[in-house]
């Protein structure tokens, strides 16, 4: 018994339900008006009987009034409280989206950056979206619809039960084969397919995107029609699993009509002898043969309802996940609570790591120590994948160090520290205007503001191209900003904000080698002139020359990778061959 | 758009059938549900006026209607099964149809955001297909047998009952339209409103972690809210119309069901002109005109969301592709590919990129770059030699060594043409198999061959470092290598396969460090070596150092 209990309680609906914030008496009126109107069909059915089985024996016409003004206002009351049903059910699930939206956008934004950076594409956070759509459909298809069949099955077997309680058991069996084995068959079916085609369906769609995606290299290289022959076995795969859940879901469709029939035919066999046996007026006999037909409108909708409950809960155990992992995430910041150390003197300024070690859910990725005093730039360079990006995160503090610690003007940086920012390679570029995008990185930002620092960046030209200046709207994601420009804007944004140092991630990449250089200067520039400390990771060396420091790291394949050369970049050039040769390939020009 | 597209029956087979399969199953659940209507009343008229006292009485009508029910089991069990292989069948011929139509149509259709649309529809999109085809089209073909066969028998019956269903039955479809009229608009703006404030909710939510990294998470809490808010009423507000129809079917329906009840009522009363058997059976199967009707209403969104989908899907399809050239490439060893005032349009921007380009490739063993900066049209004019895009202005043109004159490559056999040429795109299409295999494709070059290959292009630096080395395997689309890695195989593979005198490479150092570079330049003088012409787009001051000639290619803004 507990453990069915615990089990409940660990359903990823159940566990989500709350964040709904979903009121019970909201549910009940929904509920209530969904019994109003399939109760209606159950009661004109059933009065409906009742009038002509009475009428047929001719009794004053008076006798029959109330039945017909009954069965006239169960015509009119169905499609009434069907809409407002309708309406209150969808009311119920738009607030609970509403709710678990604004949770998980809380959740998310008070837990620590670990979650979000693991996170780090944005699709998983996208798909958020749907997965809470699929979760507040629960109410609508599911939730609702099993109350409202419930509550007109019971009407209906106590309809039936009153005149002759054999009949109400066999409709009582009847509804539970048709709202119970069937749902749960449909559920079964919708499972088979979905374990049976998991496999194809990721293999159509990586077979599909690849073809559209190299539709040209494919076509040159000749290897279109095999593919395309690929396709076409990958999808002989996936109707082969449909025809599978298939034949159990047909079963379902089957006990559902069957369900109906049966309970008729029971009716029938039980009626007809209680009626010579004088146990049942003839006139009830209609009642109990002919309700049961419009009893089984409310039960119909539950197979689809099971799957739906399928289907929200395994978008409500996603979404789930993603706030387990903002909770666990949680304690590990608390370990290092930030203490002031016994001096904040100027000395202290800047940001300076002891033996730090960077990685990910403490594997190490890349040993390296660093201090960026304000006023200075470090060129963090190595190949793509050495941990520059990783390293860049911790000495931001959007990961917890594997090993050492990270301290910023003086103090323990425990989380994200106001005066340091990282500026990732992935930024987003929100869907609002140029303008409000550059006021992410402090509210006040000026219109003269924003064109000296577009300038800064070399985007004056696009902006002056575009027709409504800094108040265009970009487009979702930047879709309609150039992988140039989008790396630009990121840096101007940068530029703007008040932190004290910037960490800038590959500022280089999609950019032409002219541009490239002139942003990597802008940088170097702004911390020279004021006093800012920048870190800039990048696989271009060109442009570094300025910078006071260059850190060379090197994969090690057996351990994280190191610093293999640190010092000016003509002095690291002049101790490291490899750094030496790769700077001459660079600009030899 | 229609409920039942003929474009549907034209481009998939598999829904041909299943339409005259459900049309079958439509006839004969129709000729079931008028005999389980006619058994109920034969047996339960004379059991109410007493002239049935035994069920063994009424034997012979009892077991029909057990066997109607059978069938009538029977028939959704088969109906249900049949729908859903077809639907199946029917989204896997439209995606491939959608696939391979969309690859005709050549590389500019496909970039951008145009071609994520075509990959959501042919992955995801289509299977809302699925209901379309088991739940709303059964209905739609119920409705076209059932409901006419229900009102014959009816009208059979009792006439008087039958004009009050054939008087109502018009009157669905007429206020369904007029509500539909009066809403279209007020619905669709809303739907747009609501549209927008969902995007709004996603883009912060995508947005936060660099929300995040300036500390401005917090700021946009209360604005979620407020935009879930806004959301809702501006949901319930196009629920409220949009539910309206549903309403008025319902209430037309369930009303003129009553309406039939109570006729027959006063009428059995007065004992004017019908039996109780009749008046019964009619009771029955009122209700059974009307749920065919009803259950396309109800299932009408289930089909818009596949028919939109179907609806794109065709919109692909019809799109024209362009004529595929018939000449045959002449050979390519000796020729000269010559660009002529070649202008190409840049997708969205009023940019020609390149614009105006003057050049001439000599197939004669030597590697031309072709340089410019970043848009000026070096990756189109690549693709535009390859025949995979048209020129807007000017043309490429090849002349074979002792052919008669100049061919535009648009009027080239593809497949001639492009089984002389190696194009390695930014991102090479490598896989899957193991990286031997791939680096070998079908030319019989031995161990040693891709050994030496291998160490020039740099390729067996990557292998070392994977856990299988040479039998590593590589997914789909070169999952499991990075692009730099892929580029090196590609590059490997493009030095044993020597078949093809021309080489295209676009952009190979973008995204290795110097070693890697310098696996490239040395792949690049292997490939002279062997007598091929390379074509390479280049960023890098040392490729083009190492070319024989420099195509420098440049954009023009439209005046």
């Amino acid at each position: 018994m507990t453990s069915l209990r615990a089990q409940i309680a660990a359903d990823p609906l159940v566990r989500i339900a709350p964040l709904l914030e979903v009121r019970k008496l909201r549910v009940a009126v929904a509920v209530a008006w969904g019994f109003l109107a399939l109760g209606s069909a159950v009661g004109l059915a059933a009065v409906a009987a009742w009038l002509i089985a009475r009428a047929s024996q001719m009794p004053p016409v008076l006798e029959l009034s109330v039945a017909t003004v009954a069965v006239r206002t169960f015509g009119i009351g169905r499609g009434v409280a069907r809409y407002l049903e309708r309406l209150a059910s969808h009311d119920v699930a738009l607030r609970g989206m509403t709710s678990l939206r604004a949770r998980l956008y809380e959740n998310l934004a008070e837990g620590p950056g670990v979650a979000l950076a693991q996170v780090r594409r944005g699709d998983l956070l996208a798909r958020v979206g749907t997965d809470v759509d699929d979760v507040g459909d629960v109410v609508v298809r599911a939730v609702i619809p099993a109350g409202v069949a419930a509550c007109v099955s019971l009407l209906a077997v106590g309809i039936v039960g009153v005149f002759l309680p054999s009949a109400g058991v066999i409709l009582l069996l009847c509804l539970l084969l048709a709202g119970g084995l069937a749902p749960w068959l449909s559920a079964r079916a919708a499972a088979i397919t979905e374990e049976r085609s998991s496999t194809a369906r990721a293999e159509m769609a990586a077979r599909t995107v690849e073809l559209l995606e190299n539709a040209g290299p494919a076509q040159v290289d000749g290897s279109l029609e095999p593919r395309m022959r690929g396709l076409a076995r990958t999808d002989r795969d996936l109707t082969a699993a449909a025809d599978e859940g298939a034949r159990t879901a047909a079963v379902a469709a089957a006990l559902q009509t069957i369900a109906v029939g049966l309970a008729v035919v029971g009716a029938l066999a039980l009626g007809i002898p209680a009626v010579a046996a004088g146990t049942l007026a003839p006139v009830e006999l209609a009642v109990v043969v002919l309700t049961p037909l419009a009893a089984f409108e409310g039960v119909g909708l539950l197979p689809a309802a099971a799957v739906q409950v399928r289907r929200s809960r395994k978008a409500a155990s996603r979404l789930l996940e993603l706030l387990d992992e903002t909770e666990e995430a949680r304690p590990s910041e608390s370990r290092s609570v930030t203490e002031a150390t016994d001096s904040t003197d100027s000395t202290d300024e800047g940001v300076r790591t002891t033996a730090l070690v960077a990685g990910w859910d403490g594997h190490p990725v890349v040993t390296a120590d660093l201090t960026l005093a304000p006023g200075r730039t470090v060129g963090l360079v190595g190949p793509s994948g050495v941990g520059k990006s990783t390293l860049l995160a911790t000495l931001a503090g959007l990961i917890p160090p594997v090993d050492g610690t990270v301290g910023v003007d003086g103090l323990d940086l425990a989380g994200r520290h106001p005066e340091v920012l990282m500026v990732a390679e992935d930024g987003h570029v929100f869907a609002t205007t140029i303008l409000e995008n550059l006021r992410v990185a402090r509210g006040d930002v000026t219109e003269a503001d924003a064109h000296a620092v577009l300038d800064r960046v070399g985007l004056t030209e696009w902006v002056d191209a575009l027709p409504r200046g800094l108040d265009t709207l970009l487009g979702p994601d930047g879709a309609t900003v150039s992988g140039g420009e989008r790396r630009r804007l990121l840096i101007a944004r940068a530029l703007l904000s008040p932190a004290r140092y910037l960490l800038v991630d590959e500022p280089a990449e999609h950019l032409d080698p002219a541009t490239a250089d002139a942003l990597l200067r802008v940088l170097v520039d702004e911390s020279h002139r004021g006093d800012r400390g920048i870190v800039v990771a990048t696989h271009r060396l060109t442009g570094l020359e300025q910078a006071d420091e260059v850190i060379a790291l090197r994969a090690d394949p057996t351990g994280p990778a190191y610093v293999a050369a640190r010092g000016t970049q003509a002095a690291v050039a002049a101790s490291n061959a490899d750094y030496a040769w790769a700077l001459a390939q660079e600009s030899a020009r | 758009m229609k409920p039942l597209d003929p474009r549907l029956l034209r481009h998939a087979r598999a829904a041909r059938g299943y339409v005259v399969l459900t049309a079958v199953f439509g006839v004969l659940t129709a000729a079931l549900v008028v005999a389980q209507a006619l058994l109920i009343a034969a047996v339960l008229a004379p059991a109410i006026q007493g002239d049935l006292t035994t069920l063994g009485a009424a034997g012979t009508s009892v077991g029909l209607l057990v066997l109607v029910v059978a069938l009538r089991s029977a028939a959704s069990w088969a109906q249900e099964r049949f729908a859903v292989r077809a639907a199946a069948r029917t989204i896997a011929e439209l995606r491939e149809s959608v696939v391979a139509h969309a690859v005709r149509l050549g590389p500019r259709r496909l970039a951008g955001g145009e071609g994520a649309d075509v990959a959501t529809l042919t992955t995801r999109g289509l299977d809302a297909l699925e209901p379309y085809f088991v739940r709303y089209l059964p209905q739609l073909l119920l409705a076209v047998t059932v409901t006419p066969a229900t009102l014959l028998v009816v009208l059979g019956l009792d006439w008087v009952s039958a004009a009050v269903i054939a008087g109502t039955i018009p009157l669905v479809p007429i206020f369904m339209i007029l509500v539909g009229q009066m809403t279209a608009g007020t619905s669709e703006r809303r739907l747009v409103v609501v549209q927008q404030l969902g995007n709004q909710v996603l883009d912060l939510l995508t947005g936060l972690p660099t929300l995040r990294a300036y500390g401005r998470e917090r700021g946009p809490r209360a604005r979620v809210r407020a935009l879930g808010d806004a959301n809702r009423r501006a949901t319930m507000g196009t629920l409220r119309i949009a539910f309206l129809s549903g309403m008025v079917l319902e209430l037309l329906t369930t009303l003129a069901v009553a309406l039939v009840a109570v006729g027959i009522g006063l009428r059995l009363v007065h004992g004017d002109g019908i039996t109780l058997e009749a008046g019964l059976a009619v009771l029955i199967l009122a209700p059974e005109v009307y749920l065919p009707l009803r259950q396309v209403g109800a299932q009408f969104h289930a089909s818009t969301d596949g028919l939109a989908a179907a609806d794109r899907a065709f919109a692909v399809l019809d799109e024209p592709v362009p004529p595929r050239g018939t000449t045959p490439a002449p050979d390519l060893r000796g020729a000269i590919i010559r660009f002529d005032g070649l202008t190409v349009r840049a997708g969205d921007r009023a940019t020609d990129a390149p614009a105006g380009l003057d050049a001439q490739v000599t197939c004669d063993g030597r590697v031309v770059a072709l340089v410019g900066p970043s848009g000026s049209g070096k990756s189109t004019t690549a693709l535009t030699m390859l025949g995979l895009l048209p020129a807007d202005a000017g043309a490429v043109t090849v002349t074979g060594a002792g052919s008669d004159g100049p061919v535009d490559v648009s009027d080239l056999e593809p497949e001639s043409w492009w089984r002389q040429i190696t194009w390695l795109p930014q991102r090479p299409l490598v896989g899957p198999g193991t990286i031997l295999d791939i680096a070998r494709g079908a030319t019989d070059a031995s161990d040693d061959d891709v050994a030496e290959a291998a160490c020039a292009t740099g390729l067996d630096a990557v292998v070392r470092d994977l856990p299988d080395g040479w039998t590593s395997a590589v997914g789909r689309a070169g999952a499991g290598l990075s692009v730099g890695q892929r580029q090196r195989l590609a590059l490997t593979a493009a030095l044993l396969d020597r078949s093809t005198p021309l080489v295209v490479l676009d952009e190979p150092t973008a995204h290795l460090d110097a070693r890697g570079e310098e696996g490239v330049l040395a792949a690049l003088a292997t490939l002279r070596e062997q007598g091929r012409t390379v074509v390479v787009i280049a960023h890098r001051t040392a490729v083009v150092a190492l070319a024989d000639d420099v195509v420098h290619v440049s954009a023009k803004a439209h005046a």
